[in-house]
């Protein structure tokens, strides 16, 4: 286990952080358990995709990792941080060391590319800083370091509204980067993308996960994506998890289990590279 | 704001930033326009400072505390203002849905059609209170005179908006009627009137909520209720019954704002549970 | 073989409730004992003659008048300016804590919007009246009436706007660890611009057709000109002044929907 000292943001190279989950339940306003009972263990570094029909929980999950969504009980454990419990202050800190990507890109549409990266930086900028408008030396670097890692430095003062599908995922990969994160979550990343932009997006996270030995957990619905990027695979059903194992091997088998019905052909993205 | 490349930067190819020329030039003279009109104003800024101070001696003379003596006659005068803004709206819809329909698109002949939509648009423009100045030459300084002013002043927006529905209302459910064969008659009650009626009734309400307010407005200049009974205690500087009177118009239009609010959104769920159509 | 239909709900009863309290309260808005109105249909009929010589003479407008009238209506004209853009800067803030999605705060939020609720619920010349009891009279009172009036129009139009619209961005800025004040500044305020511009527009229009009346209370512009020639009886010079500012509003108007066509 790696462990880190609770503020690595400062460092130039940020530790990886595991996670950990144990008997995590949750159950929202309106009554539907979303998570049972869920315990999980994933060290520092790894690659990991959560499979499962959409409604099976696993969007739930990603979310009960840096707080968007509150455990209703059980301990969600990130790095040196209690998940659980904390609020405010804390709550952000904590926030600020996790990128997350999301399904819909999430972006400020009508703001610039090079604001929506900043925005990346909040959680280690006083609020009094962010309200003169203007970013420190330091964080405007580490946008544009950023953006060009992405290769989408070219469209810095473009309107976040103004890019394609896979241009606009590549700006939230920038944002989150942004943050010197520990842990990488991705919700749905590649969903609302075309197949070989899918491809190259899923790749950047490769990546990521190679070169600083990220954490890195992704939500999936294709079993091929899954399969091909991704080391390590849970299986979620119906808020339970139901398999875990080495991505390589997970067979057909493994995903009808999962999905609670025979493949059928939109399971798979289809290959291109 | 300019972006300088630190050392550590140089590695990096910046793009330019795109010019902000126009929009700053706009800004600017817009800030201009608007600093000489502040300027120049008839406002004597070396009192401006004491006038806070003023506000709230004053708010202490109504609200410190509010004299409840006249409260009876206040609710007295305000049903007399709600009674002038229920009857304004009525005769409002009632005159502005044949009106409206005619100006609407495929309903009403061109010749129709084109004068109906000016006339809105000059009475959009003209004050109610200007309308209750014409008036009251017919029908004297009475709240009567502050209704048929309201009914008349709402018919520019209240035109619009029908207009508006029914064009809208036309493109879905006439189409059907008419492919089935139905003439004019039938394609106002069968699709015209169920796909608009939600709106319009929403609408009616709605003018009802405006008027109340416009209704104190035309108090102000002699049509009676509230808004007359305000103008005489603020010209006999009883400050304690001004702030009773005030507390009554607020707490009063904010019922009847939540009432008739209330009733709007259950129409429109109505509506839309019921599957006819949308209400802009 | 006959059908089986279900039987068809019986709604009569309720519609007739309906109509029949619409009713009753009609009937007690038209009885004068207890504060109603007194219809009084005679008067009509009696002294139409008086409104249609009335409106013969407004017909006939003095333009020697003119020259007279350019002054207070270029006041008027300030006046809603300047009452415009203080209410739009000032908005800007109240209205992003006036919105669920950009102030989470139920306590902060009820507060703000209580605040708006009560502003908009005074008519606009009641604050023109009493301001002007209060300050004396001149321009000054006319635009804090304009400026609370547009107060509460923008801030509740385009809270509501927010409230109703989708912020996606938002639960990333959340995700990222940063202050609500940081994603308002940054993301929600540039994203809310269009909506802004619209009511800004909107409410600068208003106050062109509010601030030709202000006057008639003392607040200043050209409502005070209107008042005091029809105090003289002068309806030709009246009709003057009411040409003007029909063709006014409706120049702005015209403006401000270009301009929003360019902004939104």
């Amino acid at each position: 286990m790696n462990a880190a000292t609770p503020d690595a943001g400062v460092a130039t190279t940020p530790a990886s952080w595991p996670i950990r989950l144990e008997n995590v339940t949750v159950t929202y306003p309106n009554g539907t358990t979303a998570l049972r009972d869920v315990s999980l263990e994933i060290a520092a570094g790894e690659m990991v995709s959560i499979v499962g029909l959409s409604g099976s929980g696993k969007s739930t999950l990603i979310r009960t990792i840096n707080g968007l969504v509150p455990a209703t009980s059980g301990t969600v454990t990130v790095g040196p941080h209690t998940v659980t419990g904390l609020r405010g202050r804390g709550l952000r800190r904590m926030r600020g060391h996790i990128g997350m990507i999301f399904q819909g890109f999430n972006l400020a549409e009508r703001v610039d590319v090079y604001r929506n990266v900043l925005v990346g930086r909040f959680a280690h900028t006083p609020t009094i800083r962010t309200l003169t408008g203007i970013p420190t030396a330091r964080d405007r670097e580490l946008a544009l370091r950023t953006l060009d890692s992405v290769g989408m430095l070219d469209k810095l003062w473009a309107r976040a509204g103004a890019l394609s599908g896979g241009q606009k995922q590549r700006v939230a990969i920038a944002r989150a980067l942004a943050q010197e994160p520990s842990v990488m979550l991705a919700d749905e990343p590649v969903a609302s993308l075309d197949p070989p932009t899918a491809h190259s997006v899923m790749h950047e996270l490769q990546r990521i996960n190679a070169e600083q030995g990220l954490t890195v957990l992704v939500n999936l619905h294709l079993m091929d994506l899954a399969r091909q990027y991704t080391t390590r695979m849970i299986g979620i059903r119906a808020g339970e998890i139901v398999h875990d194992g080495p991505a390589g091997d997970a067979t057909d088998a493994d995903f009808e289990r999962i999905y609670g019905r025979s493949i059928q052909p939109h399971d798979r993205l289809g290959t291109a590279t | 704001m300019t972006l300088r490349l630190t050392a550590r930067e140089a590695g990096l190819d910046l793009p330019a930033r795109p010019s902000r020329l126009g929009p700053t030039i706009a800004a600017i003279v817009v800030g201009v326009i608007v600093v000489l009109a502040t300027a120049d104003l008839d406002i004597d800024w070396s009192e401006a400072g004491a006038i806070p101070g003023e506000l709230a001696r004053y708010a202490g003379l109504m609200f410190a505390p509010p004299n409840w003596e006249k409260l009876p006659r206040a609710l007295f005068e305000m049903w007399r203002s709600i009674s002038m803004a229920w009857l304004g709206a009525m005769l409002c819809v009632v005159l502005s849905i044949p009106l409206g329909m005619l100006a609407a698109r495929n309903v009403g002949p061109v010749w129709l059609r084109l004068p109906l939509r000016g006339l809105f648009a000059v009475i959009r423009a003209v004050p109610e209170v200007i309308i209750a100045l014409i008036l009251l030459t017919v029908t004297g300084l009475t709240p009567f005179t502050g209704a048929l002013a309201l009914g008349i002043a709402g018919i520019g927006t209240q035109g619009k908006w029908v207009y508006e529905t029914i064009e809208s209302a036309q493109e879905g459910a006439a189409e059907a009627v008419r492919a089935a064969g139905g003439g004019i008659a039938e394609v106002t009650r069968w699709a015209l009137w169920p796909a608009s009626a939600p709106a319009l009734l929403s609408f009616a309400l709605y003018r009802f909520e405006i008027n109340i307010r416009t209704s104190a407005v035309l108090g102000l200049v002699g049509a009676g209720g509230i808004g007359s009974m305000l103008s005489n205690y603020t010209n006999y500087r009883q400050w304690d019954t001004v702030g009773m009177l005030l507390i009554v118009v607020v707490v009063i239009t904010m019922i009847i704002d939540a009432i008739s609010g209330a009733l709007r959104r259950r129409i429109r769920e109505g509506a839309t549970t019921r599957g006819v159509g949308r209400i802009s | 073989m006959p059908l089986e239909a279900p039987t068809r709900p019986r709604t009569w009863r309720r519609t007739a409730l309906v109509v029949l309290a619409v009713a009753a309260f009609t009937v007690a808005t038209c009885i004068p004992a207890i504060g109603g109105v007194e219809l009084d249909f005679a008067a009509i009929a009696k002294n139409w003659r008086f409104g249609a010589e009335k409106i013969g003479q407004l017909m006939q407008p003095d333009w020697t008048f003119l020259p007279r009238t350019l002054q207070p209506m270029l006041e008027t004209l300030q006046m809603a300016l300047v009452a415009a853009v203080a209410s739009a800067i000032v908005s800007v803030p109240l209205t992003l804590w006036a919105a669920r999605p950009t102030n989470p705060n139920g306590i902060t939020r009820r507060l703000v919007r209580g605040v708006i609720n009560v502003i908009r619920a005074v008519p606009d010349l009641v604050y023109a009246t009493v301001l002007v009891a209060v300050i004396g009279v001149g321009a000054l009172p006319g635009v804090i009436t304009l400026f609370l009036f547009n107060l509460g129009i923008v801030v509740k139009l385009v809270s509501e706007a927010i409230d109703s619209a989708d912020h996606a961005y938002l639960e990333a800025g959340r995700a990222a660890g940063g202050t609500q004040t940081q994603l308002n500044r940054v993301t929600a305020r540039p994203q809310s611009m269009p909506l802004y511009a619209n009511q800004w527009l909107y409410a600068l229009e208003l106050n062109v057709r509010v601030s030709a009346i202000l006057g008639i209370v003392g607040a200043g512009g050209i409502g005070r000109l209107l008042d005091e020639r029809r105090g003289f009886y002068a309806y030709d010079d009246v009709g003057l002044v009411i040409l003007e500012i029909l063709v006014v509003v409706i120049v702005i108007e015209v403006f401000s929907n270009l301009l929003r066509r360019r902004l939104v």
